[in-house]
């Protein structure tokens, strides 16, 4: 018995021993390589790694913002600089994988689309000192990437999302003049969803409504969710950006059609395929591209510590006049300019 | 560079395998499908969370994430032996269960983060490293710990519980003749196997300086894969303990993640390539045994 402890400690330490030397030596041949990649192809030595958390419609428009503010920089994969990207697939364990594979890779910067990849990506990469670019984090101080959004000071910077309730709520009253109460449906454990129902509640009177919120755990409950919002007699539903309740937004689109109710989307996406009337929607191309930029900026020398924090709050209106029939709703005059996703 | 992401395969490969230890104890020994795993796995990294935050010393964190994936397991346990549940529904409904205690452990949040504070990783044994070494201490740490959990488990499968567990699991008529209840065994066995995962969610967390309540998806059938694979592909390295084929199988699968990603395939497929490669791994254990791998 005291034999096979033996091997087993020999065996497990020369693997411990093998794999530090191999890092040792991992170390001299970084150190040597972009004489030798520089031969190769010489303009490609910039190496940018892009993770996105999820598959997700609005993170995926933040993607394609990136490559495009990374164009505008003059960043071009395979041309200028190589960048790989990496659905994280909402998994932790890929996620982590993703983020520590760019920073022994020694990418010189790293671009995180949502909170989760930005949190898992700052953590992988902080003590390497590669810079983090976040995009979609709606609250990144809350989050823990940076100090405060004009001064991070810590390595990551980014874009943030914040929805624009003001315009939200004129767009609410603008179409719908008698309503008196905003049901909100939403996830109890996403941050971002609490964080902006409070926003929202302390929003609300000035608009002269009423918010009546309803929070569920999981996608299972927001069937029951959304029919105990419908009970309470709301006017009309405002979507927040929570992922879960947007997921599952069919399940509460069937539920408020057929109880009459209209629902305002957070996003465009909701309004052109998922059966929102309308809404003040924010545009993640537009954000990716400002990330983007960022990164393009950093990869040339400015200094992610002092780069302030781009908060994006424009918003588009948009509606869609096919859903609005069905609640009879028709469109104000002052949105006339607001583009119909119908088409 | 190359070598570097081999660091990093043993380095999560190591982690996992502090869970795929104690999936062994329940899925291998005691012939447990547990379920409860994918709950207990994100109690470790909640609990790590709240107590660092609080100023607990990371090592102590340690053993208290080990306890409360414990208490999670034996509740299995009883639900199972006491209650008379199925093995399957009471793991399930531990998991269940536990995403509630996460969120309470958390305060509500599904993402806990705690940059910067003292970790296993960066105060400790971990500061007093070499300079040389410390580029390396994530995996120094994990290294060490899961030697520390292999010794452990392997010194109490030698004492006379540690007995009579392996030998419920075979036989649990013979735990009865002994004198013993066979139910007690398991809730033990569950305990163990559970605090062992809660452990690896505790590690993972200090890791990554963040807890994740989400993070639990999928870990039952990764720290099967881990076994399966780890059983499988040394089952003919008869000095080999069970223990050591998990820890390999952990780092094995990890290694397979790895090359697929570097080999470039989407990560769409990854699940896919897994449920492949575990299949091929069952597969080719029946062909080994005499009696063909007939089912039906």
């Amino acid at each position: 018995m005291k034999n096979t402890k033996k091997i087993i400690a020999a065996v497990l330490a020369t693997v411990l021993a093998l794999s530090l030397a191999a890092c040792s030596k991992a170390q001299t041949e970084t150190a040597a390589s972009p004489s030798a990649s520089a031969e190769a192809s010489p303009a490609a030595d910039v190496k940018i790694g892009i993770l996105q958390y999820a598959t997700h419609a609005s993170l995926f428009d933040c993607y394609t913002g990136i490559i495009e503010g990374l164009k505008n920089e003059g960043y071009i994969d395979g041309d200028t600089c190589t960048i790989e990207y990496v659905d994280g697939q909402g998994e932790a364990e890929t996620n982590s994988l993703a983020a520590s594979n760019f920073v022994t890779k020694g990418y010189d910067v790293i671009i995180a689309i949502a909170t989760p990849a930005a949190t898992t990506s700052y953590a992988a990469a902080k003590d390497a000192g590669i810079p983090v670019v976040f995009s979609a984090c709606s609250d990144p101080v809350a989050a823990g990437l940076v100090e405060s959004l004009e001064a991070p000071n810590t390595g990551a910077t980014g874009t943030s999302d914040s929805l624009n309730f003001d315009a939200q709520l004129k767009m609410i009253r603008a179409f719908m003049p008698e309503a008196k109460k905003i049901g909100v449906l939403y996830t109890t454990s996403e941050a971002n969803s609490v964080s902006q129902l409070k926003n929202l509640t302390e929003l609300a009177p000035t608009y002269g409504f009423e918010i009546v919120s309803v929070g569920v755990t999981d996608a299972s409950e927001v069937a029951a969710g959304a029919a105990s919002l419908l009970a309470k007699g709301v006017d009309c539903i405002n979507n927040l950006t929570d992922n879960n309740v947007v997921n599952n937004l069919s399940v509460v689109t069937n539920a408020a059609d057929a109880a009459g109710v209209p629902i305002f989307g957070s996003e465009k996406e909701q309004v052109a395929q998922y059966g929102c009337v309308a809404s003040e929607s924010l545009d993640y191309v537009a954000l990716g591209v400002t990330t983007g930029e960022m990164a393009g900026k950093i990869l040339k020398g400015a200094d992610a510590k002092t780069l302030p924090v781009a908060v994006v709050t424009d918003a588009t209106p948009v509606y869609s006049l096919k859903n609005m029939e069905k609640f009879g709703l028709t469109l104000p005059a002052d949105y006339s300019s607001a583009t119909n996703m119908d088409e | 560079m190359a070598l570097g992401l081999i660091e990093t395969v043993f380095r999560e490969g190591l982690i996992y395998a502090l869970m795929a230890m104690g999936v062994l104890i329940t899925y291998k020994i005691l012939d447990f499908p547990d379920l409860s795993v994918d709950g207990t796995f994100p109690l470790g990294a909640c609990v790590a969370a709240a107590l660092i935050t609080l100023g607990v010393n990371p090592w102590l964190v340690c053993i208290a994430a080990f306890l409360a994936g414990a208490c999670m397991g034996s509740i299995t346990g009883l639900l199972h032996v006491k209650l008379g549940i199925t093995d399957l529904l009471s793991g399930i409904l531990v998991m269940t269960a536990s995403w509630s205690v996460n969120l309470i452990i958390t305060g509500g949040t599904a993402i806990f983060q705690f940059f910067n504070l003292p970790t296993i990783f960066n105060s400790g044994i971990a500061s007093a490293l070499p300079e040389a070494l410390y580029a390396h201490r994530q995996l120094i740490i994990v290294f060490i710990l899961a030697v520390i959990v292999k010794l452990a488990l392997d010194g109490f499968l030698k004492t006379k519980s540690g007995l009579l567990l392996r030998a419920g699991g075979d036989n649990s008529r013979f735990v009865t003749s002994l004198g013993h209840h066979p139910g007690h065994v398991k809730i033990l066995g569950l305990a163990i196997g559970n605090g062992c995962t809660a452990l690896a969610g505790c590690v993972l967390a200090q890791l990554n300086e963040n807890a994740d309540v989400n993070a639990g998806k999928g870990m039952v059938v990764m720290a099967l894969a881990a076994v399966i694979i780890g059983t499988g592909a040394f089952r003919r390295l008869s000095f080999l303990k069970l223990t050591t084929m998990a820890v390999f199988g952990a780092i094995l699968y990890k290694a397979c993640l790895q090359a697929a990603l570097l080999l470039g395939l989407p990560s769409t497929y990854l699940k896919l390539l897994m449920a492949v490669l575990l299949t091929v791994s069952i597969v080719s254990q029946k062909i080994g045994r005499k009696g063909g791998a007939a089912n039906a």
